[in-house]
């Protein structure tokens, strides 16, 4: 998951808690080792191969895959598991190396899931297309864990992916689960959350970003257009019924720009909004 | 909605139960204005009381407090009803008041403000303890208090015990209207201050010591002992006692002097030391939803007064966002050793004597109800309306003559409203 993940359990023997963290730890590396774009061997690699071949995919892969085509409905095109490829030209290293406009619109010409061909089980993507759901997985194994924790113990759980988070239940301890949530200092909160149930989730990352002639470049890209959304928030955290909702929506949250304030409204959930 | 049940299909699972999530307020006010009243237009007092409470990370609290009260009223002076009427001198020193005969005497000048102040901080210290360090002050017309305290408090056992310690120190300064009398010397006529002393002190030093243990997630119980020494002028310099004679048990009359006191009155003097020694004990038990909150305490001290205290409270929830809760309090104390109702003039002067009827032999039963209830913006508000009844006896060994056919204990009654709301920011 690439980030200090984390199991809190209240009140249970020392042997539970080895078995309940060892299940979510086990269940956390097979999501990885399954969909990370960065080993080789498995689905996301095979697909990302194919060169214009179409690849017959397992159930939980085709989930994802719906899921990911729900989303890109959802947003008009703005969430697009097709985008990876942008990095190819966008690298946010706080420098002032914009890419030429010529180099982005070459890119952007492998970048659409409107031209994927996906009709589970089998996925035809465009040679030199990739997918990457990296943008869905962490919140997904959250949900995941959350599933396996409740499975063996109805003590209260907390499952933490590098900040995207869920519980199981409301602690007996004490009134709600204290959620820090990171401010521009890393290490120093910048509010903490009462959360009694649901999941967690937060986007943005203000270390990534470029800066060139006074303009900022966010690392939030348009995926039709291929350039940084303009007015793109710090981070927004969102708290929803799961870390998946919780995590898509402050994705799309960002990929509103100036309107990720309204949008987040207009769904009815709670969010908290850094500029 | 859309993105509900596409996630519900991605998890395979059924659609989760709603979020709970809330930014924890950073800011905490609690505030609350008191109405206590005692019948027979005796004491009146009218309190505002609000603490603010600033949220820090970490678990680490700043808590301002700050509370005014009016008090207007009379009290009782602590001399005995006669069958003529009585006149005294005013504490200042300026006027005379005269109480009808056959009437309790009460001191009618009762009247002050007092505002005192607090802050306090509190935060975690390690894993498994929480620290707090106060300061307090406060100022009425004739006193001043600071104090300083401090409490520490270790969990152990899988935060299933509670060890903690605590100390407060306090030094006031007293200075009484009219100046602090000169114990067992006669009330003068006006204007006369020659048996008047200047400004007075008292230190008091306390300590407790408590363990609470959560027993199961149900029951929680809690013991505390606690120590408390007071060092310095513990009179009250408003409190007189009749002079009597030995047989009729009638106060003396006092030669007329212009501007002087119709009878013999002296006043009181204490002993300048009291230790004091409490027993708390607590169960809060959960019942399903209802809360049954019960304490007993004992304290014992070295003016020999032993008090009990039992305290029940009832919380019974009432739809989704209020509860009734009723109250009762029983008290019960024995007087102090040097309690007396008056001094016998054919006797020498004791050591130490008080009629102050807070040192007697008395019970007292509070009864209340409260409710309280959460407003759509997670408020908390609550109203409180209780009875208070004081009831009291001189021993028999101590009325002479007359005075066994009187009321000598001033009973009370009194009303206590309290409205009190809370909210964050």
């Amino acid at each position: 998951m690439a980030s200090p993940c984390e199991v809190l359990l209240e009140d249970v023997t020392r042997a539970t808690a080895t078995e309940v963290t060892d299940a979510v730890a086990r269940e956390a590396w097979r999501i990885e080792d399954a969909f990370s774009r960065y080993r080789s061997g498995n689905i996301v690699d095979r697909i990302n191969r194919a060169d214009g071949r179409a690849v017959a995919v397992d159930d939980e892969t085709a989930r994802l895959l719906d899921f990911a085509n729900t989303l890109h409905e959802l947003s008009d095109g703005k969430f697009d598991i097709t985008s990876g490829v942008l990095r190819q030209v966008w690298v946010f290293d706080g420098s002032d190396r914009v890419p030429e406009a010529a180099a982005v619109a070459s890119v952007l010409k492998r970048v659409g899931w409107h031209m994927a061909s996906w009709k589970a089980p089998r996925l035809t993507l465009r040679p030199g297309m990739e997918i990457d759901l990296g943008g869905i997985g962490k919140e997904y194994a959250v949900d995941r864990c959350i599933a396996t924790l409740t499975a063996m113990t109805d003590a209260p759980g907390l499952v933490n992916f590098g900040g995207d988070l869920a519980v199981s239940a409301p602690p007996t301890r004490r009134n709600a689960w204290k959620v820090a949530v990171e401010g521009p200092q890393a290490g120093a909160p910048e509010r903490v959350l009462d959360l009694r149930r649901g999941g967690i989730a937060t986007s943005g990352d203000a270390q990534r970003f470029l800066l060139r002639d006074g303009v900022r470049y966010s690392h939030i890209l348009d995926p039709r257009t291929g350039w940084p959304v303009e007015g793109a928030a710090t981070s927004i955290t969102v708290a929803a019924d799961t870390c998946t909702q919780a995590g898509m929506l402050s994705t799309l949250a960002m990929l509103e720009g100036k309107g990720a304030e309204a949008f987040l409204e207009r769904q009815g959930v709670r969010f908290w909004c850094r500029r | 909605m859309a993105l509900a049940s596409a996630t519900c299909a991605l998890l395979g699972t059924s659609l989760a139960p709603p979020a709970d999530a809330q930014e924890d307020p950073n800011w905490d006010f609690n505030t609350s204005l008191l109405y206590y009243g005692e019948d027979q237009d005796r004491v009146q007092d009218l309190s505002f009381k609000s603490l603010t409470t600033r949220r820090f990370t970490d678990d680490r609290f700043l808590t301002f407090g700050l509370t005014v009260d009016t008090l207007t009223g009379a009290s009782p002076n602590g001399t005995i009803r006669q069958d003529v009427p009585q006149t005294y001198t005013r504490p200042s020193g300026n006027g005379q008041y005269t109480v009808p005969a056959g009437e309790l005497p009460l001191d009618d000048t009762f009247k002050d403000t007092r505002v005192a102040i607090s802050a306090n901080w509190q935060q975690p210290l390690g894993e498994k303890g929480l620290a707090n360090i106060g300061f307090s002050a406060s100022k009425e017309y004739d006193y001043l208090h600071t104090g300083i305290n401090a409490r520490y408090a270790h969990d152990f056992n899988q935060r299933n015990t509670t060890v903690s310690a605590g100390f407060a120190y306090s030094t006031d300064s007293i200075e009484p209207v009219g100046g602090a009398p000169i114990p067992f010397t006669p009330m003068l006529e006006t204007g006369n201050t020659s048996n008047r002393l200047g400004d007075q002190d008292k230190d008091i030093l306390d300590f407790v010591l408590g363990v609470s243990q959560v027993v199961n997630p149900n029951l929680v119980l809690q013991v505390n002992y606690s120590y408390s020494n007071s060092d310095g002028y513990l009179n009250n310099p408003y409190k007189l006692l009749s002079l009597v004679d030995p047989i009729t048990g009638d106060t003396l009359e006092r030669p007329p002097v212009a501007g002087g006191p119709s009878h013999e009155y002296r006043f009181e003097g204490r002993p300048d030391q009291r230790t004091q020694h409490g027993i708390f004990t607590q169960a809060k038990l959960n019942l399903g939803g209802k809360v049954l909150d019960a304490s007993y305490r004992y304290m014992t001290d070295d003016w020999e007064i032993d008090s009990h205290t039992l305290d029940v409270r009832y919380r019974w929830p009432i739809g989704e966002r209020g509860y009734l809760e009723p109250h009762v309090r029983y008290y019960t104390q024995t007087e102090a050793e040097f309690y007396r109702l008056s001094l016998d003039s054919s006797e020498a002067l004791p050591a130490f004597a008080s009629s102050d009827y807070r040192l007697g032999n008395f019970d007292a039963v509070t009864a209340g109800l409260k409710y309280g209830w959460k407003t759509r913006n997670d408020n908390d508000m609550s109203i409180r309306v209780e009875w208070y009844t004081q009831s009291g006896e001189v021993p028999a060994d101590q009325l002479i003559g007359n005075q066994a056919s009187r009321d000598n204990y001033p009973d009370l009654n009194a009303i206590i409203v309290q409205f009190s709301y809370r909210f964050s920011r």
